[in-house]
């Protein structure tokens, strides 16, 4: 007597694969849609190309270097400054006497420069850029 | 004498439906690249006590290369203030938001004259930044 062989080959069904591939657009599709969507906000004067240099220099300039803060011309501890900024935007009441220039090296990390423009904004300061204007001298 | 109609089969192979899905996965997938900044390279800086923005106006990226884009497309930042201009338009303040996607080891003298610009087109600034876990 022969007794027939079961047949261990099973084949998937061929409807499956549409779902399988479906289901994979969408795990594919979620993995690229990762991505920071949440940050800060930050509200910046209108750039002016003269600015008025009697009032700006009763405002705070806080210069930053590639890893250190210079306030008012002398350097500081990053501990040192939360406090410093926080004691000097404290007693301002008018919007222009918080007006914070902030001045930058080429060579300042965003990660820095977001660093200490977070702690002048959350002490209240209004942050304004002191950028170098870039000038063309015709030499003859 | 009776004669049976032959049937039509006319039924869409089933095996096809994986082929077409993966097609179509391929030009969802194209079409969405075109459009967004999801394949610029760049790393975000940290920060405490983020918001999401609640309108999102343009997308601006400078990618670890310190290259500039805006909404996924190269650009010279010579040009960033005047394509703003013509993006944001005339809206109305709180839908003047510019998505602001800065890799966290990229310079100031790259990063200032983008924000120059920005703030030059009347954009409202919103930096995207990775919550810091540490703090």
């Amino acid at each position: 007597m022969k007794l027939k062989r079961t047949k261990l080959l099973v084949e998937p069904p061929a409807s499956a694969t549409s779902d399988i591939a479906f289901i994979l657009i969408v795990f594919f599709l979620v993995c690229a849609s990762v991505e920071p969507d949440k940050g800060r906000a930050q509200t910046l004067p209108r750039s002016e190309p003269e600015p008025q240099k009697d009032k700006q220099s009763q405002n705070i300039e806080v210069e930053l270097t590639r890893d250190a803060v210079i306030m008012n011309g002398n350097p500081v501890l990053k501990e040192t400054f939360i406090k410093t900024i926080n004691l000097k935007l404290a007693d301002k009441a008018r919007e222009e006497d918080k007006i914070v220039a902030v001045k930058s090296r080429k060579e300042v990390p965003y990660s820095h420069w977001m660093d200490i423009t977070g702690i002048i904004e959350d002490a209240g300061g209004i942050i304004t850029l002191q950028l170098e204007e870039e000038q063309t001298v015709q030499v003859q | 004498m009776i004669v049976k109609r032959r049937q039509m089969n006319a039924s869409v192979p089933a095996m096809a439906m994986g082929d077409i899905a993966f097609l179509l996965l391929i030009f969802f997938v194209i079409l969405a690249r075109a459009r967004d900044d999801s394949h610029l390279q760049w790393k975000p800086a940290v920060g405490v006590e983020l918001v999401r923005p609640a309108t999102m106006n343009a997308s601006v990226v400078i990618d670890k290369y310190n290259v500039t884009h805006l909404n996924g497309r190269e650009i010279p930042i010579s040009t960033l203030s005047k394509e703003l201009k013509v993006i944001l338009g005339e809206n109305v303040a709180g839908r003047r938001t510019v998505l602001l996607k800065i890799h966290h080891e990229v310079t100031a003298v790259y990063f200032e004259p983008v924000i120059e610009a920005i703030s030059e087109a009347g954009g409202e600034l919103h930096h995207i930044l990775e919550e810091d876990k540490g703090r």
